[in-house]
């Protein structure tokens, strides 16, 4: 090695060799690392060294094995549910195949299997088990971008009262960082939670179920909601004043009022406990006025 | 129970820096968070692992604002990756700077390896070869990485598995030059030098011996696991014996210098840690006897 290229060259080459999903070995046979140094594949003692007691190839596997090691690793503390569903073997596999496809680019492993739960429903076999195991999959992946989220202060009581009847054709809520909306193909929140209280659940059926998954304080919560219920907050995420948010979702045509107040002012109820709205950045919002939700 | 006063070892040869010996730390660990926050045990110090407390603001950071209140932290990363041959990030420098102004971190730094090359990251510590070049490369980084964050980083010798053929010189030579040329603080690893040393057949008080005294401004201690054939840096268990040994070796030479044990896997209880890393201090009074 004479020259910035050739450490370059070896850095590359080491990293084609190391993250090869079936090892070092074939890493080393590989185009990528074949393209870099040609030799290597012919005899790899002239890039590495064998040791007293070790191989060209198995000092390097060293490395090709923690790569994988270490990630499935990380991948298994994030996705219990959904490995227990594919079982150990088949879960290992695919975040195998996963990370060889989309191994990370930032500097924390958090991203690391952001995309993990797409990569599931394109990849598992079609089975009502594996459709279950994606939405898990989902939730558990929406647990972790929570419990990471920005921090956000809570509104207060006062502060939601203070919100007019004449306010709401241009009030915007803030919803909270930490909230995720999911709308799912199986009822899997239902699911975790029967196995979190230790049940032996039976693989349920189909069925369209709406999960939001919060931050309150540093726990992280999910929780099922009604439908029209997660269309409003979806509403009001994408930035809709409270008015027309309600309109949309709640305010067909015969729509009776008193109805329609009484659903509205059971879920702000049960939001703001959860905390799911907070505190307006600086010169956003105001809120005057004298009604109530 | 608040955290006794520090006892700082007198310093046969201080650090180039004069960063302060804290004493006896453990690596912050979320296991601990809440026996630390609610016992306030006694402990001299806390390493953090700076990528878990970067592009989070849960519960982890809440937990290390409180403990950074009351015991001194320093902050010890892994993708720094000095030796790769990729741009520098300054975006991560930039978080790295505001995480240390945050905890009043004590010192900074990372190993003496590169862990990706082309925007990947193998999130593991990869070797680099020893060689004119590629101490050229690191040296110049290091320089660049320091007047940005506008302090010494403290750079470890990490466990290796491989040797690179081009390689030609040994690591500890390596390591001194950098720290020499460019005038970076080192954390001396005391089981990855005996890791290292088995794996490649080397003497590792020779490598201990050779490293400069006066720049290394913390040591680290843990447990390793010996596969017979080689040893794997698993911070899995206690530090064994001749792990001690090269750590009294390098204390008799040096002086008092911020002692921390990792113990990463398989975690215990925090007293069992407490118990483990105490162990450091009757081979820093031993260096003590001889200084005196």
């Amino acid at each position: 090695m004479r020259d910035m290229a050739s450490l370059a060259t070896l850095e590359r080459w080491m990293q084609a060799v190391v993250m090869h999903p079936e090892g070092a070995e074939a890493g080393i046979q590989a185009r990528a690392a074949r393209a870099l140094l040609a030799d290597a594949a012919r005899d790899p003692e002239s890039v590495v060294l064998p040791s007293k007691n070790l191989t060209t190839l198995e000092r390097l596997g060293i490395y090709a094995d923690m790569y994988y090691l270490r990630l499935i690793e990380v991948m298994e503390g994030e996705y219990p549910t959904t490995r227990q569903l594919i079982g150990e073997h088949a879960f290992a596999a695919a975040c195998r195949h996963f990370i060889a496809k989309n191994p990370s680019r930032s500097h924390t492993l958090n991203a690391l299997s952001l995309r993990f739960p797409d990569f599931l429903a394109k990849t598992l076999p079609r089975t009502a088990r594996n459709g279950l195991a994606v939405d898990v999959a989902r939730i558990e992946r929406a647990m972790e971008d929570v419990f990471d989220a920005p921090r956000a202060e809570p509104m207060t009581a006062a502060q939601f009262a203070a919100i007019g009847a004449g306010d709401w054709n241009r009030t915007k809520l803030r919803v909270n960082p930490a909230l995720a909306l999911l709308k799912l193909r199986y009822p899997a929140n239902a699911y975790m939670t029967a196995l979190r209280r230790g049940g032996k659940p039976r693989l349920p059926k189909p069925r369209a179920t709406h999960v939001i998954v919060f931050r309150r304080g540093f726990q992280v919560f999910r929780r099922d909601q009604e439908p029209e219920q997660w269309k409003l907050l979806q509403a009001l995420v994408a930035g809709k004043p409270l008015a027309g948010a309600v309109r949309a979702t709640l305010g067909g045509r015969g729509a009776r009022a008193d109805l329609v107040a009484k659903r509205l002012g059971k879920w702000f109820e049960e939001w703001s406990s959860a905390h799911l709205f907070v505190q307006p950045l600086k010169g956003t919002v105001t809120f005057k006025g004298d009604g109530h939700i | 129970m608040s955290p006794p006063p520090i006892d700082p070892l007198p310093a046969r040869v201080p650090n180039r820096w004069d960063l302060p010996d804290l004493g006896l730390g453990v690596g912050l660990r979320t296991q601990h968070f809440r026996h630390i926050t609610e016992k306030w045990p006694a402990m001299d110090w806390f390493e953090i692992l700076s990528e878990n407390f970067i592009d989070t603001e849960g519960r982890p950071l809440h937990f290390l604002d409180q403990i950074a209140e009351r015991y001194p932290i320093a902050m010890h990363g892994v993708c720094l990756s000095v030796g790769s041959t990729d741009p520098i990030d300054f975006g991560f420098l930039d978080k790295l700077k505001a995480l240390s102004k945050r905890v009043k971190a004590k010192w900074l730094g990372d190993h003496i390896c590169w862990t990706g090359v082309n925007g990947l990251n193998g999130h593991d510590l990869y070797p680099v070869p020893y060689t004119e070049e590629g101490l050229r490369h690191m040296v110049s980084r290091v320089k660049i990485m320091q007047d940005y964050l506008e302090q010494p980083l403290v750079l470890e010798n990490p466990s290796t598995y491989l040797t690179f053929r081009v390689s030609a010189m040994p690591e500890e030579e390596f390591i001194a030059r950098l720290a020499v040329e460019a005038d970076c603080a080192l954390l001396l690893d005391v089981n990855n030098v005996y890791v290292t040393c088995r794996n490649h057949d080397l003497d590792p008080c020779a490598y201990i011996d050779r490293i400069p005294a006066e720049h290394v401004v913390q040591v680290h201690l843990a447990g390793h696991t010996d596969n017979g054939t080689h040893c794997i840096d698993t911070h899995d268990g206690r530090v064994i014996d001749e792990v001690w040994q090269l750590y009294a070796r390098f204390h008799e030479r040096a002086g008092g210098r911020a002692t921390l044990l990792e113990w990463d896997a398989k975690i215990p209880k925090f007293s069992v840690l407490q118990q483990e890393v105490g162990k450091a201090a009757r081979f820093r009074n031993g260096a003590r006897k001889a200084a005196a």
